[in-house]
């Protein structure tokens, strides 16, 4: 599902992520994890084509997204759901606009992507804020949001940045098995963190990033 | 997507009302007048002979010309110009057009004394070009080269010109501006089309509802630009009709471009500024 050939990405001649490779088969469960400014995040953005490596390969659903062209990457995206760090929702839209809109524009026709959206705002415990604005909602239910969205079309391949960032233990803990559920149905799934108590909670792949280069890739604890 | 970008691009018109008032006005003031303009170039245009209709020139002829001597001459220069058709003036209209023709004539026709010269006509597209005759013996005087017809499409030419210009100006300007207002909401929106594009959106999904925002004052600017030209033209109807010349009305042709061009034009600015700004555009 991903690989990466010898990847290096450098900002301002500061080395972010160092000949880095990997392999993410289809259906694996992966954490990223490490320090601060390790690359996790830039590693994710490459893999939805928002970052362009500076020198390497990235390979995602079998196809090299480093060299392709802007008008190739919605069909690319449509297959990734991605929860950001910063939930990127649309302001001027509710929350159930907000997930009807993503299927809207993956083709879903409008009574389908609306049952699909109230199911997945059911199942994440929001069915009751779905006339609510992004700005009306707490960071926890924005974050719920964010997760909704990348989960309502059911991707192939799920990327989460830190989504357990502005949840509190059980809601992580709710997310964590909602991610499993996912991952047991066919997507791969990888999450980056930096919170170990996650890290323990599953028994999974995990890797470890430090200064560019992944210095552990095995179960966890080690 | 369509009613994506419909419902979209009417949010964006709704908090952007005045501009989209004055975006319509622009277009369509400067649509407007290049309308009538064509219209009063198309009606001057036979009223005027701007094109086809010859010019009469007079040629005053040394008086002392033999008959034969005159008729010889006249028939080579009929031959060196065939474009020219040349007439002498009968001599039963030979006072008439003399003091139509040469007014400084008057007061040697009115004492009698002196014989008339004799006069040609020559009917030309280019009445300049009979002023090479000036230098030749046999001519005494040339009259006025520039008939009411050439002024008249003459000023017919400047006019258009003139309302060319302005329109082209006043248009340009609002090209301008509809490309700097859509630059302005793309930026303001820059948040949502970044985050359209991270979750698949396509370009066109993204450029819908500004390119809806950019057409609706197009249409706004057509309907105006064709009721204003509607309206002038039929007080130019009116002024016309009074001064005893023919009606003026406006081309259904003409109407349609205006309703065209002023839909056009701002969605070419559209397409042309969000096109450059997808080229620009990262994705943070």
């Amino acid at each position: 599902m991903i690989r990466l050939r010898s990847v290096s990405k450098e900002y301002e001649r500061r080395t972010i992520l160092d000949a880095l490779d990997l392999q993410v088969d289809a259906g694996e469960f992966v954490f990223l994890t490490g320090p601060s400014g390790a690359g996790k995040t830039t590693l994710l953005r490459m893999l939805y084509a928002a970052e362009h490596p500076t020198e390497g390969e990235v390979w995602v659903a079998g196809r090299r997204i480093d060299e392709m062209v802007r008008a190739q990457l919605p069909l690319l995206r449509r297959k990734i759901g991605v929860i950001f760090q910063d939930f990127k929702l649309l302001r001027r839209k509710t929350v159930l606009e907000n997930i009807t809109f993503v299927l809207r524009i993956h083709g879903i026709a409008p009574r389908e992507a609306h049952r699909r959206a109230m199911k997945v705002l059911r199942r994440l415990g929001l069915q009751h804020r779905q006339a609510a604005f992004p700005d009306a909602l707490s960071g926890g239910e924005q974050q719920r949001v964010a997760i909704a969205r990348a989960l309502a079309y059911q991707p192939r391949l799920i990327l989460a940045d830190e989504p357990t960032g502005n949840l509190d233990a059980d809601l992580a803990s709710e997310l964590l098995s909602l991610l499993c559920d996912i991952n047991y149905q066919g997507a791969t799934v990888l999450v980056a963190t930096h919170d170990h108590a996650i890290l323990e909670s599953i028994p999974a792949r995990t890797l470890v990033l430090h200064q560019g280069q992944i210095h552990y890739d095995g179960m966890w604890p080690p | 997507m369509i009613r994506h970008a419909i419902a979209e691009g009417l949010v964006v018109l709704r908090e952007r009302a005045a501009v989209s008032v004055i975006l319509a006005l622009v277009l369509g003031v400067p649509i407007s007048l290049a309308g009538v303009g064509l219209t009063l170039h198309q009606w001057l245009g036979p009223v005027a002979g701007l094109s086809g209709q010859k010019s009469s020139v007079a040629v005053l002829l040394h008086p002392q010309m033999e008959g034969s001597e005159r008729r010889r001459w006249i028939a080579e220069l009929a031959s060196d110009h065939p474009d020219w058709v040349v007439s002498e003036v009968s001599s039963s209209d030979l006072a008439e057009r003399l003091q139509r023709w040469f007014p400084y004539l008057k007061d040697l026709m009115d004492s009698g004394d002196a014989t008339l010269p004799p006069l040609l006509e020559i009917l030309t597209d280019n009445p300049e070009s009979v002023t090479e005759l000036e230098d030749r013996a046999e001519v005494l005087a040339i009259g006025p080269r520039s008939s009411i017809q050439q002024t008249l499409g003459q000023v017919a030419r400047r006019l258009a010109l003139i309302v060319g210009v302005v329109s082209f100006v006043l248009l340009a300007g609002a090209v301008l501006l509809a490309a700097v207002w859509v630059h302005l909401e793309l930026y303001r929106h820059a948040d949502e089309v970044t985050i359209m594009r991270l979750v698949g959106a396509t370009e066109g999904t993204i450029r819908g509802p500004f390119l809806v925002a950019v057409a609706i004052p197009g249409v706004v600017a057509g309907i105006l630009s064709v009721v204003g030209s509607l309206a002038t033209v039929s007080g130019l109807s009116k002024l016309s009709s009074a001064l005893g010349l023919s009606a003026m009305s406006i081309p259904p042709s003409i109407l349609v471009l205006q309703l065209a061009t002023s839909v056009f034009l701002p969605l070419l600015a559209a397409v042309i500024t969000l096109a450059r700004h997808a080229a620009d555009a990262t994705e943070n």
